[in-house]
């Protein structure tokens, strides 16, 4: 199954129908939710990263990790849950835009690293302890490849609409 | 006092730059791609009007060739008195806008649309 075929089946889903038959303000709204759901998923990234980085190293770290990582994945699951349906209500238009395939593998790439991060041994310690410059650089690391594969699933994501 | 972090300082540079590197793009909302001049065309409804997404949108066949029409926002288009249904498929209609300017693309947006005597003028400060 390749993925113009997935996405004339989302389209024709009952969620492509319910979503198409929810009146002319819908989309707008949809997409406003989608948008304060990346707003609060970056914003939130965005601080993180800008302090795993060095910026701000008066702020203990672990004061800050958890309100980011609390609201970036809210963010995440709201952006996730408008954009689905968002997606459904034309998916097949999209099946010929490059962007599609810059934001998803972005966005799985960008997953795939928070994974690493939240499993490595530097992560875990921040919590209890201060860190030794090599986890200090691990963590810089992965706030540098989080910044990069954000920003280019926001502006893939951005871009599809100007195909 | 705050402090100058260079890190910070590139982060903004970076995005200070993008719209400036993505400036092609803004042209949407001119409807950059098409063509200035106004066409008009006749033909019969294939699709009727779709409300669903960022633009309406209909499909109509002149000839041999199906084009795309792309209209206003949903609720503007709604706004010209048009209604999903209004213009039956099989109908005749005289659409008036800017096709592409990639003529292998049968595709127009929008200024308006004749059916009968009625004309539905969903973006009418483009005639």
């Amino acid at each position: 199954m390749n993925i113009p075929h997935l996405l004339f089946r989302l389209e024709a889903s009952p969620l492509g129908a319910f979503t198409r038959g929810l009146g002319v303000w819908s989309y707008g709204i949809i997409n406003l939710v989608h948008i304060l759901g990346i707003v609060m998923l970056f914003g939130s990234i965005l601080l993180l990263d800008l302090r795993l980085l060095g910026v701000w190293r008066s702020i203990p770290l672990s004061a800050l990790s958890r309100p980011t990582v609390t609201l970036a994945m809210t963010g995440f699951f709201i952006a996730v849950a408008s954009g689905i349906p968002m997606l459904a209500v034309k998916a097949g238009d999209y099946s010929d835009n490059p962007f599609l395939l810059i934001k998803f593998p972005a966005i799985a790439l960008a997953l795939l690293n928070v994974w690493l991060v939240h499993r490595s041994e530097a992560w875990r310690a921040h919590r209890v302890r201060d860190l030794a410059p090599p986890e200090r650089r691990r963590l810089a690391l992965g706030a540098s490849l989080s910044l990069t594969f954000w920003l280019t699933a926001i502006t893939g994501g951005r871009m599809i609409g100007y195909w | 006092m705050p402090r100058f972090h260079p890190a910070l300082f590139a982060a903004a540079v970076l995005f200070a730059a993008t719209p400036g590197a993505l400036s092609p793009a803004w042209a949407h909302h001119g409807w950059g791609g098409q063509e200035e001049q106004v066409t008009s065309l006749t033909g019969t409804v294939v699709e009727g009007v779709s409300m669903a997404g960022p633009h309406a949108t209909m499909k109509i066949r002149s000839g041999n060739d199906v084009w795309d029409l792309t209209l206003a926002p949903p609720a503007r288009t709604a706004r010209s008195g048009l209604k999903e249904g209004l213009i039956p498929v099989g109908a005749t209609v005289t659409v008036r806008g800017n096709r592409n300017s990639d003529h292998s693309r049968h595709e127009m947006k929008t200024i308006s649309i004749r059916h009968g005597s009625a004309e539905y003028h969903v973006y009418p400060d483009r005639e």
